[in-house]
């Protein structure tokens, strides 16, 4: 019964529990959580340096709706124009008659116009419906013109979406590449003693495919003729500038103005 | 003519993706690693210590109740004595107080011509040693949690701080600096504050909740040693 006997009880149910605790936290860590980052998909993206598909599509689909439109307008006038020749054709056919029965001229001339009036009648009906059927004809092809021009635009909406995409994924490479060439070159920039913060130089850079340096001018300087020479010498000291492996991109490159400021 | 672009960042850069939590581990620097096993070691200690100290702090509320019943029901302290000797060392802490005061007061009581005065003096030192050996027992350990408590925290931010330095430290050899090169160093960094929050939140509970449990209980032991002496100076 004195201190040294002392000892705790339950020494090995403890250490027991503490291992559990442990092991119990270590898996919940390890299995309850998804350490796994995913790095988003690398995107592949076509860019294309001409669009001969975007073209050739909208010429395709537009024509057919103009050769439909147009036959029934073609078809349409002969059909009025017949009825008023086999019309005609009686006018001369009954003045003969009227020469040979001298006395019954005004008859004929009756005539003529007794049987101008069913052939006008007809006509008249004739006209009505040719006109109708040709309204009916005209609105049926106005419909399938209104779809397809629908269709059309839709499609060209499309395209101009995947174009936009397109350029937005030039346009990420060119500025993470455009970044990439001004840190370098404002790594080499040995800066000349007490240049304002606010100066801004700003310089044309024609590039060699390489990336090496074909001429840096001066576009708009910074008042500060040390800075800028500092800048310039730093420009061609940083050949080769880092480009963008694709070269079909290097035209986006080939002339750039970049604006270097001491402080970012 | 199609020109197909990878547009993936990270395709060019040696940087690993998988952010396993063993990989975070296995990658750290050694310094961060040995601080990760320190802290490791030491959370393990210290979560040994919290349940031997749950386990006998409970063992020893259990036993005071269970005595002070037996003491205030059972008015024959010479039978009780026995009974607490019997059980030799399950005996709780107040038992031992109790044996020990009597033992004290009975050997007291034979020498001739002694007053009361020394005789209750005599066998009030005699609890108060036991009193006091047996806090030191109940006490133990509870300053080691009380350490880790305090001072894991700032052991996880030393090899934190000390990772995230490697981390910024690589940087400066990398022209374009992103987020990508720094993030797996400052992971690893982090596991280590991590691993010494989870060793120091529970050490810092348990010594907060142990100590009121053992203050309590040692007003207890007190409360008893003045009932009991009373009781003995009522012996004849």
């Amino acid at each position: 019964m004195n201190a040294s006997a002392y000892s705790e009880p339950y020494k090995l149910p403890a250490g027991m529990l503490a291992l559990a605790i442990h092991g119990a936290f270590f898996a919940l860590i390890y299995f309850g959580i998804n350490w796994r980052a995913e790095p988003p998909q690398g995107m592949v993206v076509d860019i294309w340096d001409s669009l001969p598909q975007a073209e050739v599509v909208p010429a395709k689909v537009a024509p057919p709706p103009v050769e439909q439109a147009d036959p029934p307008k073609p078809v349409e006038p002969p059909k009025a124009t017949e009825p008023p020749k086999s019309a005609e054709p009686e006018k001369p056919v009954a003045p003969p008659k009227a020469d040979i029965e001298l006395a019954e001229k005004k008859k004929p001339k009756i005539k003529p116009a007794e049987i101008r009036k069913p052939a006008e009648t007809k006509k008249l009906a004739q006209k009505k419906f040719e006109a109708e059927q040709a309204a009916r004809a005209e609105q049926a092809a106005r419909e399938e013109r209104a779809a397809r021009e629908e269709q059309a635009a839709q499609a060209e909406r499309e395209r101009e979406r995947a174009r936009a995409e397109q350029a937005a994924a030039i346009g990420k490479v060119v500025d993470e590449h455009k970044a990439r060439i001004i840190a370098k070159i404002r790594r080499n920039i040995v800066m000349p003693p007490d240049v304002p913060d606010n100066a801004r130089a700003e310089f044309e850079v024609t590039l060699l495919p390489g990336g090496s340096v074909l001429s840096a001018k001066l576009v708009k300087p910074s008042g500060r003729d040390a800075y800028d020479s500092a800048v310039e010498r730093a420009i061609f000291k940083a050949q080769p500038l880092p480009l963008p492996p694709e070269v079909a991109l290097f035209n986006k490159f080939r002339e750039m103005r970049l604006v270097f400021k001491p402080i970012e | 003519m199609p020109v197909r672009i990878k547009t993936n960042g990270h395709s060019k850069m040696n940087v690993t993706q998988d952010l396993s939590f063993l990989h975070l581990i296995e990658n750290a620097s050694v310094l961060v690693q040995l601080v990760m096993g320190l802290l490791l070691l030491v959370s393990l200690l210290s979560w040994w210590y919290i349940f031997l100290k749950m386990f006998a702090v409970r063992q020893a509320v259990k036993q005071s109740e269970e005595f002070e019943e037996a003491f205030w029901e059972n008015p024959d302290i010479g039978k009780l004595y026995q009974a607490v000797n019997a059980k030799h060392d399950k005996a709780g802490s107040m038992e031992r107080i109790f044996a020990a005061g009597i033992t004290e007061f009975v050997k007291l009581k034979k020498k001739p011509g002694i007053d009361s005065r020394a005789l209750m003096d005599g066998t009030r030192r005699a609890m108060r040693a036991v009193f006091q050996r047996e806090m030191d027992n109940l006490e133990s350990h509870l300053s080691f949690l009380a350490t880790v408590g305090s001072v894991s925290p700032y052991v996880g931010l030393f090899g934190t701080v000390w990772g995230i330095m490697n981390a910024f430290r690589g940087l400066s050899n990398v022209g374009q600096a992103t987020l990508a090169h720094v993030a797996p160093g400052i992971a690893e960094a982090l596991v280590a504050t991590a691993m010494g929050l989870f060793a120091a939140i529970p050490a810092v509970v348990a010594y907060n909740r142990y100590a009121h449990d053992i203050t309590r209980l040692s007003s207890r032991f007190e409360s008893f040693m003045e009932e009991f002496s009373n009781v003995l100076q009522r012996q004849p």
